[in-house]
């Protein structure tokens, strides 16, 4: 069976002496090869990924080919790769853990066409390193070996390409074997690939990169940067205490100065240390990148630095304002990184007169990422000049000790600047969201519902379920216009007297079997991302707007909880989870539902599945509705109040926000009057995920995925607690409930705005609610603070969250399990849950920030290009909540827009004002306090701005070629603006920030007519000039197709 | 350098074996004609020598005798040359007394000791090469040495040893394994009764996964039992053989 091999090894210990190792090295006769051509396939034993059949060669790359090329490899078109075992451990030990993850994943991933052949462990492809003979010599030797046995062993019907850079290696083994081709990579692509262009062009940069960077290593002159500790000494440091380990935080404000270094929880022994450390310039930085995990040292006390507290611009000169620091603060150095977290960026490059002041070496082109926190990245390119209008995604190689800034090579072209196509790719790729369309693979796994061809309930599954159809009323409450409904509810008195309630949700599981490509796609995007204007969906639109979407009036799947309350205290006494099929009845929106509620009927026309009943039966049913939706709310209210009556919480703020959790956009300040009917169907949310966290936890209890939401630290509530006493209220943040109630006082009758300043600020200085796996914490910190539940996980909303697909399959698992039929295979270990969730809880930071920043985009979009003196719209009212020492920070309620305006301008003025309120710029200084602000001119005049005072702002736009643009926002006036008209448009806030965004992308429609129409006259012109055929082209027509379905989209935009 | 991989993704070990699969074990017995009963094994890269004198009467103090059974007393050593830097290693330190005494309790178990009241029994055991599982192999060459002193026991004592990595548990631990610091048990197993005459750990290892662990172990101690069963009926083979002549 197993063949016993020897390798002997000589190693040098940390002492300094050499040891000699003996490990044993076990053969065997038979590995998978994972080959659909493979003759003898259970000998072989291949199970899991296969190579597909339809490739006309296998390429097996070189260790160094992997090394270097991983890139190119990782294009899906190319296909048929064998990873070889030496190559992937020539990356593992050379190339660091992160590319070898990389790998890693590759080959796990399904959607790839690659295996791994463990060619050290199979008899026949191991071969001994000789005696003298190089690591890289043996190496290229094995893969050869092990690529012509595997063609033998594909009985040579598979031609295989080795692919390889050493030029020896292309000349000793060429011709030696029929069939197994030796070539190099550039030659390989070149042959077989000449279509694929973006991997050419990756590949060249690649290679030019990496010429320049041995140039560069060849004249090593004068360092710019000290040179980075050895890892065994970081980490004899980070035991010793003596260094510090955290992840480097750059302040995006001050990205030349100012950094940050978060400490992380293990580390906190020494308790001396509480605040993060500063880290100061670029030197100190020490070519850490934002994001990476990094080794500090603190400098002596001496020279400790504060951190500046003024507003300032994004500019590059070092010229720091000359207001004084803050106190000092803990500062270090960069001794060393322990983790890279490089990612794409997005680069501008330089326009044409920054080129020429960049000097005579055009090669290398200084380009300025969009991320204000990323350094320059030295780029070495022929098409600069052509990419100059672009935005352009960029890697970085390296980042040597000798260079300022760091190498890296060009990727791939976005789209133009200030296009709004552009710029929506460009905040995609920041946050690492890609986004292409299902595949075919994909849809062809998805089920079939069209006219001719209707889905329908199949009779098998309608026995393994339980029928809802007949005995329950069941109903949905959403938005209105809302199409992925994933939740319904029903109500109804039991034979005993009892009531039940049911909860029921989408059956996404049932059309997404676990490890499909449909789920692996759905795991990748780990949730449907909004954006102002438009959404990318994680289920593909057949599941999430049809088929799973729980519409009126048609059959459905679903997974249901119901529970059995007494009638009259409404207790718990019985809960059912299961698989059902369910009719929903009505399709009702929240409006609709609090008129039926308050009893206000006439809406019942609006209610499409009434208007074809006659008189009699639509009483008779109407009242049966108003009865359950009432009903409902009852038991809504006693679950409210129990939840806070068990010393639990108030925390209407909080409570809405997590509402908001799944598309939390900050600026969307709460309502202030919610409809009841929200909260109700809230409510019932929260029960069911409630309910589901305590079943699957006690199925599971190591591998249940739940949500935590940690307590908050009492620091971070200063600053809210300060505003408030400047209001003259007091905030006790001891516990949730002291904390709610507390919000709950700071009323000022006169400016309902100051309460929702305040509940924004609480809710900001709150972390933020994750998923995380039971089996990696105590049970203890299992709480959830804002909802004051000690369990809770998401369960409702399947079509739109990844981890609410996860628990569904562990629910469907736990009531197998009740039933003694085990399914488990389906399930994550502990330690893949916890990786899991940690990718879905980085999606949704990413799904956040890039609504964020898309809103901010549209914002920008809207007030852009406005004559500031006439267009009204720019003038607003606005409510100052933070002081700063060069100015203060404003607040628009209207736009729900939040900026800096200055006191101080860049001449060094300051603001003043006359009687009426008028302001203007004068020479002057500026005070600052605790509260308040004063601005004193030359003359003697002063002017105070205090936190919560209303004024005027006048907004505009800061235009940036590299960056996102910015608003700019100007005090134009200490008085209050137009006080009616304010409080007019607070109420339509939300509708404003709608309407912003139709008449944004209704411009940039227009200005795509626009040049439609000139194209059309192109073409005409095209067709008197060539002859060419007259009427629509095919692109047009395409274009016109997409048009429609940018229109289609953000119609149908909601949630 | 990355860290290693105990376990690729699939499945091989940083040897090439899979998760449960044992090191190649070559044993023989009768190696020395001077004592009582002799066994040399590798597991591995791990060898080890026993030797078995007794039972015979007390030497020394006569007042250690037991009035209803035999004193088993073991020793265990490890060569100057059997790690891959050279070191001294005194009799009576630390580790030695501790693996003794580890020993004793084992064969005290599996020694029927009771037929031989106020006699002693000893077990010397050195390790020539160490590569992992020493209290492995040491029993398993210390129950060959007993058997070939023809000293009735009630059933081999067959030892293996077996870890965990990554939610699996791998059998049979190397050194490389071992140095990485994971939980490892170590497990001595009378395989006709399937009772455990000793079980030692000394990490921290969650209390689902033991029982994962200990099948690891015990099956492995099985697949040594036949191995070590076929060992010794060779011998009476051979040693039946020569008596024929």
């Amino acid at each position: 069976m197993l063949q016993k091999r020897e390798k002997v090894m000589h190693l040098r210990t940390f002492q300094g002496r050499t040891v000699r190792i003996v490990r044993e090295h076990y053969l065997r006769p038979s590995v998978p090869c994972n080959s659909p051509l493979c003759p003898q396939p259970t000998r072989c034993r291949n199970d899991g990924k296969l190579l597909s059949s339809d490739v006309t060669h296998y390429v097996i790359p070189d260790w160094k080919v992997v090394q270097d090329y991983l890139e190119i490899l990782e294009f899906p078109e190319l296909k048929g790769i064998i990873f070889m075992q030496t190559a992937c451990q020539a990356v593992q030990h050379q190339r660091g853990r992160r590319q070898y993850n990389k790998l890693r994943n590759l080959l796990k991933d399904a959607r790839y066409d690659c295996i791994l052949f463990a060619n050290e462990f199979q008899q026949y492809c191991y071969l001994p390193r000789e005696r003298g003979e190089s690591m890289e010599k043996w190496q290229t030797r094995s893969i050869y070996n092990a690529a012509v046995w595997y063609y033998r062993h594909c009985q040579d019907r598979m031609p295989v390409v080795m692919v390889t850079e050493d030029e020896e290696a292309i000349q000793q083994y060429g011709s030696e074997t029929e069939g197994v081709f030796v070539i190099s990579f550039k030659n390989y692509l070149d042959n077989f690939w000449p279509d694929l262009k973006a991997a050419h062009e990756l590949c060249d940069s690649i290679l030019q990169a990496r010429r320049e960077r041995e140039l560069e290593s060849q004249e090593n002159n004068g360092k710019e940067y000290p040179e980075h500790l050895p890892l065994e000494v970081l980490e004899a440091g980070i035991k010793s205490g003596r260094y510090i380990q955290g992840i480097l935080n750059v302040n995006k404000h001050r990205a030349q100065i100012e950094a940050f270094v978060r400490l992380q929880g293990a580390s906190s022994k020494d308790s001396d240390l509480i605040s993060d450390i500063l880290v100061h310039g670029m030197k100190a930085r020490n070519r850490s990148i934002h994001g990476d995990m990094v080794v500090v040292e603190l400098l002596p006390k001496n020279e400790w630095k504060g951190r500046t507290a003024a507003l300032c611009e994004n500019e590059n000169d070092d010229k720091t304002p000359g207001e004084s620091p803050s106190e000092p603060m803990p500062t270090g150095r960069v001794v060393g990184i322990l983790q890279k977290n490089w990612r794409d960026y997005v680069v501008t490059f330089p326009s044409k007169e920054e080129v020429q002041s960049q000097g005579k070496n055009a090669q290398k082109i200084l380009v300025t990422p969009w991320d204000y926190r990323i350094p320059k990245i030295r780029i070495s390119t022929q098409q600069a000049e052509a990419l100059q209008d672009f935005r352009v995604v960029v890697r970085i190689d390296s980042w040597e000790s000798t260079s300022v800034y760091p190498n890296g090579h060009f990727v791939r072209v976005l789209g133009r600047i200030r296009d709004l196509e552009g710029e929506i790719a460009t905040i995609l790729v920041e946050n690492s969201i890609s986004v292409a369309p299902f595949s075919e693979a994909q849809m062809c796994e998805m089920p079939v519902n069209t006219p001719e061809n209707p889905w329908k309930v199949n009779p098998k599954e309608e026995q393994e379920r339980i029928d809802l159809r007949k005995t329950h009323l069941v109903f949905s409450i959403d938005p209105k216009g809302c199409e992925d409904v994933d939740d319904a509810l029903s109500v109804r008195t039991l034979i005993n007297g009892s009531l039940e309630l049911g909860v029921h949700i989408a059956d996404v599981t049932h059309f997404v079997p676990a490890n499909s490509y449909t789920d692996i796609e759905a795991r990748t995007r780990a949730t449907t991302y909004y954006l102002a204007d438009r959404r990318y969906d994680m289920l593909p639109s057949i599941l999430s707007a049809d088929l799973c979407s729980l519409l009126g009036g048609v059959d459905r799947y679903a997974v249901s909880v119901l529970w059995e309350l007494d009638k009259n205290s409404f207790e718990i006494k019985k809960v059912w989870y299961g698989r059902t099929i369910i009719q929903s009845a009505y399709k009702l929106y929240y409006e609709a539902a609090q008129d039926l509620l308050d009893g206000n009927f006439c809406v019942i026309d609006e209610i499409p599945e009434f208007k074809e009943m006659d008189e009699k039966s639509r009483q008779a049913k109407q009242d049966e509705l108003v009865w359950a939706i009432g009903k409902l709310t009852d038991i809504a209210r006693h679950v409210r109040a129990k939840r806070d009556s068990c010393g639990a919480l108030e925390l209407e703020g909080v409570e809405v926000r997590v509402q908001l959790d799944d598309k939390k956009n900050i600026h969307d300040l709460i309502p202030k009057q919610p409809l009841e009917v929200h909260e109700t169907v809230a409510e019932c949310m929260i029960l069911a995920n409630h309910w589901v966290a305590k079943k699957i936890w006690e199925n599971f209890p190591h591998q249940a995925l739940l949500r935590q939401h940690p307590p908050p630290h009492q620091e971070f509530f200063s600053e809210l607690r300060e505003c408030a006493k400047a209001k003259g209220f007091s905030m006790d943040t001891r516990s949730n409930k002291t904390l709610a109630d507390s919000l709950d006082h700071a009323n000022d009758p006169k400016d309902p705005l100051v309460n929702r300043i305040l509940r924004s600020m609480a809710t900001q200085a709150m972390s933020n609610a994750l998923y995380f796996s039971t089996g990696s914490y105590a049970e203890d910190e299992f709480r959830h603070y804002g909802l004051a539940l000690d369990k809770y996980t998401h369960f409702t909303s399947p079509i739109r969250r990844y981890a609410d697909v996860v628990v569904h399959r562990l629910l469907m698992a736990a009531i197998s399990k009740d039933n003694k039929t085990e399914i488990k295979e389906n399930l994550f270990s502990s330690k893949d849950l916890e990786e899991l969730c940690r990718h879905i809880n980085n999606r949704n930071r990413a799904a956040q920030h890039a609504q964020k920043q898309s809103t901010e985009l549209f914002q920008c979009m809207y007030f852009k290009d406005k004559d500031l003196e006439i267009e009204e719209r720019c003038i607003a009212d606005g409510v100052i909540y933070s002081i700063r020492t060069n100015g203060v920070l404003v607040f628009i309620p209207r736009f729900g827009i939040k900026g800096a305006a200055y006191l101080k301008n860049k001449d060094g003025l300051v603001i003043s004002c006359y009687q009426d309120g008028c302001s203007e710029w004068k020479p002057g200084s500026l005070q600052r306090f605790q509260n308040k602000i004063t601005s004193t001119t030359a003359g003697g005049e002063s002017i105070t701005f205090s936190l919560f005072d209303h004024v005027t702002v006048r907004i505009s736009v800061q235009a940036s070629r590299c960056h996102a643009d910015t608003i700019r926002l100007e005090i134009i006036s200490n008085k209050p603006y137009k006080i009616s008209e304010t409080e007019l448009s607070q109420q339509n806030s939300l509708l404003m920030k709608n309407e912003l965004v139709k008449e944004v992308t209704r411009s940039v429609e227009e200005a795509q007519l626009a040049q439609e129409e000139a194209k059309v006259k192109i073409i005409q012109e095209e067709y008197q000039e060539y002859c060419q055929t007259k009427g629509t082209s095919l692109y047009t027509l395409l274009e016109e197709i997409r048009d429609l379905a940018l229109l289609d989209l953000s119609s149908s935009y909601a949630m | 350098m990355a860290g290693l991989e105990l376990l690729s993704d699939q499945g091989y070990r940083v040897d090439g074996r899979r998760a449960g699969e044992l090191r190649k074990i070559q044993a023989r017995m009768g190696v020395f004609a001077q004592a009582d009963g002799s066994a040399y094994i590798e597991q591995g890269n791990t060898k080890a020598l026993a030797v078995v004198y007794g039972p015979h009467e007390m030497r020394g103090s006569r007042s250690r005798a037991l009035p209803d059974r035999a004193l088993v007393n073991c020793q265990y050593s490890m060569a100057t040359f059997s790690t891959g830097e050279r070191k001294r290693r005194p009799h009576g330190d630390r580790k030695a007394c501790e693996m003794g005494l580890q020993l004793r309790q084992t064969f005290e178990a599996a020694i029927l000791t009771q037929l031989y009241p106020r006699s002693q029994i000893d077990i010397y055991v050195q390790v020539l090469q160490a590569d992992g599982g020493n209290y492995a192999a040491c029993v398993n060459a210390a129950t060959l040495a007993v058997l070939d002193a023809g000293i009735p026991m009630r059933d081999f004592v067959c030892a293996c040893s077996a870890g965990f990595v990554d939610g699996t548990a791998l059998a049979d631990l190397s050194h490389v394994e071992e140095a990485a610091g994971g939980p490892q048990v170590a497990l001595a197993l009378l395989p006709a009764s399937g009772q455990l005459a000793l079980l030692e750990m000394d990490a921290r290892l969650h209390e689902d996964h033991l029982q994962q662990v200990l099948e690891a172990a015990s099956q492995a101690a099985r697949d040594v039992h036949a191995l070590l069963d076929r060992v010794v009926r060779q011998h009476v083979r051979e040693a039946a053989l020569l008596l024929g002549d």
